[in-house]
């Protein structure tokens, strides 16, 4: 029976049970997604404790659990609750947005509290004109009836603030149609480019494998600075996006300043450094500074003397935690010697006294009547970027923004609808107000109050 | 110690003398212990911005100025003068004392935490680049409003339960002294709305800021994950308040709830595996 299939259909997803239900299903989901370890690898570090428990994990997705199926089945069924709700109630509040009842109703008129009800002295034609000015100043679709007995009038305002709720439901769905968008269409990745070099190669996160660009990403440089007390101050690198041989873009990268390119956002995610670096030696000979040389790993250079080469063994950062350190080996006509050349020298050398004695290798000057002085290192590095293309982003920061609109209007907005009735009593003019809102009955205390006050300034 | 850091351990035990007076007041009934107690609190608010402000300009002077929300000793800090502020905001607005037995605690908890745990670094730090953000600080103050609301909120909660033991003809002095039941639940209503829209301009920021530092306005993150859990347990409990008429005891018992999910996303999510727990 298909018709009883719809009914049901639509009871159970109009139940705001199952809105809280799933609700907390998605909390508690939510929690365990941050005790189990998520993407990346995630359960490695489980396959090993328990390999049975691993396999019913991942069977269930459990280490990608935001993009596994059932969640995406629980987030389904809650927009399906929502669009099912939002069908059912609209009508109403429709109709009670375009509504206008009828101004002589009597309920609003009941039990009125004794401060809603005014006397005045005032001819009551002048005290309805009055009146009528008022309310068309100050409300909305102004109905007005003439009777024998009295006068009524129907205004209000705010009737707007009905529809809050739909905007932040709608924006809800909007945010969430956003953010699959995003998960389908979109990628994550990244690369690690040294400097001077360039990719068009990136490794996707989340799909795995790797993606080809269709333009290039060159690193020309890779700086880091620090503060004083040597917290990193800033990351940044100094990157080339080239198409078809032409450097279509040029800037620097910085942590919290992503460029964006084809559609492709670029962040500054990490950076290290390469193997080897360059060296500044500075070569002294009795004394006398006689040159400072730029050298690589494997460089060579010869000295003034009878045949005499220096090769460059090893770049060291940080030698034994004595700072940076270069090896070097002379070749002369009498043989081989090898020496670390440390750039704090000095400084070790106070530390341990009689090093040279002890260590003859640590010595700069070991080759007479030559001395090196390292002057500093210059480490390559490598940046380590993060790259985003999500189409959905858009979408959610449109949502996000309705949202906080409909969050406005529903809570700091009210449908406030009011009735005056002009009549006689005692020889007196008698001025009646009633009142009614969908929420916020401070608020609308206050309205009629204000009212008032107008109202018996007429007198 | 720098000046600031002195100033804001005084302003700790300015916070407990205050919240001493306000349960003086619950208990006793005095109106004297209250209007001491409200100016109490007054002067440690002055003192705490005060305190707050040198800070800020201590931090130019270093050389690495930015505004004093950027760890977790300012962060402490910061949150409770958000939740006094607003405390005495509403002391003013809704008239009565009762309330601050059950508030001011925290802001001296939170004040006493920051000035004298040892895991707490009280030092000016620099920013590193990730921190280098003007969304950043706006997400901070709309978070921190946002629980300091939800901290009221959670606190008229236990105020409404304690209220709820009252039995018989003649309750007991204090009991008789909070403020009716149904006004208690109107407040934590009005709290919790706050504290909402507070929370979801907070996790709007916080993305907007994620979107340019972390290379995604969303990565399911434990703390992100978190303040998406606080918000779920504040929509269901509106939720079921707008459309299934829950008052009272419940909506007591889900703004404990929630408060507590709130200190999990500020603090307990430290323990849990993450990326950027940048406290
Ligand atoms: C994504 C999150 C949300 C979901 C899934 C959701 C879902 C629902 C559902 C299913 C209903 C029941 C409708 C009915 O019974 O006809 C409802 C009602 C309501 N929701 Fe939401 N909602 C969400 C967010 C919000 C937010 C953030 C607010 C604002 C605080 C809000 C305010 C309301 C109100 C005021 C009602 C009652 C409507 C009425 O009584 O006419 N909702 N919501």
């Amino acid at each position: 029976m298909p018709l009883k299939m719809k009914k049901i259909f639509f009871s159970f997803f109009s139940s705001l049970k199952l809105t809280i239900t799933l609700l907390i299903i998605i909390a508690v989901a939510s929690i365990l997604g941050t005790i189990i370890p998520q993407q990346y690898g995630g359960g490695e570090s489980f396959r090993h404790l328990s390999p049975g428990l691993f396999k019913v994990f991942n069977s269930l997705q459990l280490f990608d659990m935001y993009h596994s199926v059932w969640f995406i089945i629980l987030m389904g069924l809650l927009s399906l609750n929502l669009i099912v709700c939002s069908l059912d109630r609209f009508p109403a509040s429709w109709k009670l947005f375009t509504a206008i009842p009828s101004p002589d109703r009597s309920k609003p008129f009941e039990n009125l509290p004794p401060e809603s009800v005014i006397l005045t002295e005032k001819d009551r034609n002048e005290v309805i004109e009055s009146v009528a000015n008022i309310l068309t100043k100050r409300y909305k679709k102004i109905r007005r009836k003439d009777a024998d007995s009295a006068t009524f009038f129907y205004g209000e305002r705010g009737s707007y603030s009905n529809f809050g709720v739909y905007i932040i439901h709608l924006s809800s769905l909007i945010v969430i149609s956003g953010a699959i968008i995003g998960s389908l269409l979109g990628f994550q990745a990244f690369v690690n480019i040294p400097e001077g070099e360039s990719t068009n190669t990136v490794h996707l996160a989340r799909q795995k494998g790797v993606k080809k660009l269709d333009f290039t990403v060159r690193c020309d440089k890779f700086s880091i600075s620090f503060y004083d007390n040597g917290m990193p101050k800033e990351y940044r690198s100094n990157l080339s996006f080239i198409k078809d041989n032409n450097v279509i873009l040029e800037g620097p990268l910085l942590v919290n300043h992503p460029i964006t390119f084809n559609g492709i956002r670029f962040y500054q995610a990490s950076y290290g450094s390469t193997p080897g670096g360059k060296a500044y030696i500075t070569v002294i000979r009795e004394n006398k500074e006689e040159n400072t040389l730029k050298v690589k790993q494997r460089d060579s250079f010869y000295l003034k003397e009878k045949n005499t080469k220096v090769k460059i063994l090893r770049i060291e950062k940080n030698l034994m935690s004595m700072g940076p350190a270069v090896l070097i080996n002379i070749q002369s006509p009498e043989g081989n010697m090898q020496f670390w050349v440390f750039k704090h020298i000095d400084k070790i050398r106070e530390r341990i006294p009689g090093l040279f004695k002890k260590v003859p290798k640590f010595n700069p000057g070991r080759f007479k009547p030559y001395y090196f002085k390292l002057d500093r290192i210059e480490s390559n590095y490598y940046t380590g970027l993060q790259l985003s293309h999500d189409p959905g982003v858009v979408i959610v920061a449109i949502g996000s923004i309705f949202i906080i609109l409909g969050l406005f209007i529903t809570f700091f907005s009210s449908h406030k609808r009011l009735w005056v009735r002009v009549d006689e009593q005692d020889g007196k003019t008698k001025i009646s107000v009633g009142a009614r809102s969908n929420k916020d009955p401070v608020g609308l205390k206050r309205e009629v109050e204000h009212l008032l006050s107008y109202f018996s300034s007429i007198g | 110690m720098i000046i600031n850091t002195v100033i804001l351990s005084w302003v700790t035990f300015i916070y407990f003398g205050s919240a001493v007076f306000y349960i003086f007041k619950m208990v006793t009934g005095k109106e004297f212990c209250g209007s001491l107690a409200s100016i109490i609190a007054f002067i440690g608010l002055i003192a705490q911005t005060a305190g707050l402000i040198l800070r800020w300009f201590e931090s130019y002077k270093m050389g690495i100025g930015h505004a004093p929300l950027s760890n977790l000793y300012e962060s402490l800090i910061f949150f409770s003068w958000t939740t006094v502020l607003l405390y005495l905001i509403i002391e003013w607005r809704v008239k009565t004392k009762n309330l601050g037995a059950f508030v001011v605690p925290f802001a001296f908890f939170s004040m006493a935490f920051a000035s004298f745990s040892p895991n707490v670094n009280a030092r000016i730090q620099p920013l590193i680049p990730a921190l280098q953000s003007n969304w950043l600080i706006s997400h901070v103050i709309t978070c921190f409003f946002g629980y300091a609301a939800l901290t009221i909120a959670c606190g008229l909660g236990f105020m409404y339960l304690l209220k709820g033991l009252e039995k018989g003809e003649s309750p007991r002095l204090f009991f008789r002294l909070l403020p009716d039941r149904e006004i208690v639940d109107e407040l934590t209503y009005h709290s919790v709305v706050i504290g909402f829209i507070f929370l979801t301009l907070g996790i709007i920021t916080g993305s907007v800021w994620a979107y340019s530092a972390w290379g995604s306005y969303w990565s399911w993150d434990p703390k992100e994950t978190w303040s998406l859990i606080t918000w779920l347990i504040y929509a269901a409990m509106l939720h079921s308040r707008f459309v299934r008429g829950w008052r009272g005891k419940r909506m007591a018992i889900m703004s404990i709830i929630g408060f507590a999910s709130v200190l999990f996303t500020y603090f307990g999510v430290n323990y849990l595996p993450g990326l950027h727990s940048y406290f």
